[in-house]
């Protein structure tokens, strides 16, 4: 019996979250589709270009049929749902083919890039957190502060630019952009080499933001009780911040994680246009650039549904490592 | 008792030690000790920075708006203090032009982030508790979408590119951690009894929020406050870097800096290095001076 009411509540739960995720998802859409049908700008124009100026009105009118853009906004938009539905996410205006098959070989390479900047920020994060806080108050932890403050507010395009100025074009280390040389797709050496620019610049403007809410987070776990006393049993500095003071902090450190997402997302946005990695943050830059709204609005839903889908996730990874954060305590609606 | 002409100085005299005279000290210790812990030297160079945009045209020893096609690309020297960009601009004459842009999309920015802001948490604050969490969730919402995402859909909405687009664009997009603060601070002094006694005598929500909440809350959003205008500079650069922001002719640090990767294929260093230096250097410069009015905490002595 009490195992089924476990069971119960559990699958109530995670009914719970899917509600929730699609319901952001709905105002996602519904968001981003009022947006990019409210912009100026003649979609007609992007997808023919100059053709437009040869076409008489009517082939205009059946173009438009043809795309979808005859109706008013609230029937378009039942439309591109139920298309959506189907998969059937509509044509990108400017590479004239379905939007899916745009975006489809790109998203391995933005989830590549990203994750792995992800983990080696969070990595990073979490080790010089502590190595600062083991050296509180030291010329060492306050020099590590400067350069990382420094670092964080430097713009991270220009950070990229200044990066490709020295390490590919003066001294020819690194390629400046793509994500694997023509014909080398498989080579793992070589898409490394692509990767480190890029990575570093993901790196180095978001790595001292974390970083520095982990060690004012562990500042003030070293000052409790617990501390001195694993002091007095005689543990070294390092076991006491390592094994108990981390320990105690990793919920905080998984939130963290959680809201950092779509901070990190956005920063692949940016890196992946300023090195021309074939991401899908890239091609967001350029379908804003070209008007191209059906592809962004799906490149926005997809980016929403990774970043939505994460933070529920950790939600969950929290609520098991640390009873406190049960669903009891949010706000009741 | 006492008597009248009693030297009081004389009675509690201190035998034994020498007397130090200490005055003229103190009041150099009293300058020094009042400026400690102050952002003095980032304030210095924001002044001068915003000194020289203002005085931009007397600054200038080229016109701004020539394009001097027989020097392309001329490296720093005497004649171009900054040397010239691809389009054959003086870098040194356009620098604080363009800085003037900047600064004023970050402040217009900021302005726009801390209206909406404020304005927000305070509703959400003071009404109801469905209410009230419903406009927190649907700013959750908001504000878990990576925000240059936003950005890109509203550069589309924004046909015209200006200062004021600019400045609406990063602004709008960017006041969810400002109402978050804003609310909560609001939330633990809306049940005090001079609220209750300004909402009873019939002072309206403007009332109350002008003379009551935005005093009580100012301390906190200050930080938060200065340090939006760094990031909406940051958010400008970055957009008229990717070629939806500012376009060239409108001067600005991000403007500029487009023209950066023609200035890789041509490996001119300065027209990438300066112009990001002052874009960096006002940037921390802001960024201390908000991280000075953020609220201390004193933490008492490690236990490590």
């Amino acid at each position: 019996m009490k195992v089924v009411l476990k069971y119960k509540r559990l699958f109530k739960k995670i009914l719970k979250r899917i509600g929730t995720f699609l319901v952001a998802m709905f105002l996602l859409s519904v968001i981003s589709f009022g947006l990019a049908r409210l912009a100026p700008g003649d979609p007609l124009q992007s997808f023919y270009g100059d053709q437009l100026d040869t076409m008489t009105d009517e082939e205009k009118e059946m173009a438009r049929e043809r795309l979808g853009l005859g109706d008013n906004v609230v029937v378009q938009y039942v439309k591109w749902i139920n298309n959506a539905a189907k998969g059937n996410f509509g044509i990108s205006f400017k590479y004239k083919m379905p939007v899916t098959k745009v975006v489809n070989p790109l998203i391995g390479n933005s989830l590549l890039l990203g994750i792995t900047a992800y983990v080696v920020i969070f990595l990073l994060a979490t080790v010089l957190a502590v190595f600062c806080v083991l050296h509180e108050e030291h010329f060492i932890d306050r020099l590590i502060c400067k350069i990382g403050t420094i670092l964080y507010y430097t713009p991270g395009f220009w950070l990229g630019v200044v990066l490709v100025l020295i390490f590919s074009i003066n001294l020819g280390l690194f390629p400046s952009s793509g994500a694997y040389d023509v014909g080398k797709a498989n080579d793992i050496a070589n898409r490394i080499s692509h990767m480190i620019l890029p990575l570093t610049v993901m790196i180095a403007s978001h790595l001292w933001y974390y970083a520095y809410m982990i060690r004012n987070k562990l500042l003030d776990e070293v000052r409790k009780d617990y501390v001195l006393l694993a002091k007095v049993k005689g543990c070294s500095k390092r076991e006491i911040v390592w094994k108990h003071c981390l320990r105690n902090v990793a919920p905080t450190i998984v939130s963290i994680m959680a809201i950092s997402i779509p901070h990190v997302t956005g920063g692949t946005v940016v890196v992946e246009s300023v090195f021309n990695y074939p991401g899908i943050g890239g091609l967001a830059v350029e379908s804003a650039k070209y008007h191209d709204y059906n592809l962004l609005i799906v490149i926005v839903l997809i980016t929403g549904a990774a970043v939505f889908a994460a933070g529920l996730i950790a939600q969950s990874i929290n609520e098991e490592i640390d009873p406190r954060m049960k669903e009891r305590s949010a706000i009741k609606w | 008792m006492v008597a009248k002409n009693y030297d009081f100085d004389e009675r509690f005299k201190i035998v034994g030690i020498k007397e130090i005279k200490k005055e003229e000290k103190t009041r150099k210790e009293g300058i020094r000790q009042r400026l400690e812990g102050k952002p003095v030297i980032s304030a210095i160079v924001l002044t001068f920075i915003v000194l020289a945009c203002i005085f931009a045209p007397v600054i200038a020893n080229h016109d701004p708006s020539e394009y001097y096609l027989d020097a392309l690309n001329t490296p720093p020297g005497r004649e171009y203090i900054f040397g010239t960009d691809s389009l054959g601009r003086d870098l040194f004459s356009i620098m604080f032009y363009g800085g003037r842009t900047s600064l004023m999309i970050g402040v217009l920015g900021a302005a726009i982030v801390t209206v909406i802001g404020t304005i927000y948490g305070c509703i959400s604050g003071t009404s109801g508790d469905k209410v009230d969490s419903l406009m927190m969730r649907a700013m959750e919402l908001c504000g878990s979408i990576p925000s240059i995402l936003l950005i890109l859909i509203l550069t589309a909405i924004f046909p015209a590119k200006n200062v004021f687009s600019m400045s609406i664009i990063v602004g709008i997009t960017s006041w969810f951690a400002l109402a978050r603060i804003v609310r909560s601070e609001v939330r633990q002094i809306r049940n005090s009894e001079y609220v209750l006694y300004a909402r009873c005598v019939g002072g309206n929500f403007f009332y109350v929020m002008k003379r009551h909440l935005i005093p009580n809350f100012i301390s906190s959003i200050m930080f938060v406050v200065v340090s939006s205008v760094g990031a909406c500079i940051t958010t400008e650069s970055t957009l008229s870097f990717l070629g939806l922001g500012l376009p060239l002719d409108i001067l600005s640090w991000g403007s500029m800096l487009s023209l950066a990767n023609k200035a890789l294929i041509m490996n001119t260093w300065w027209v990438i290095v300066i112009p990001g230096l002052f874009l960096v250097i006002t940037l921390l410069c802001i960024t201390d001076i908000g991280n000075y009015l953020r609220k201390e905490v004193n933490r008492r002595p490690s236990n490590l």
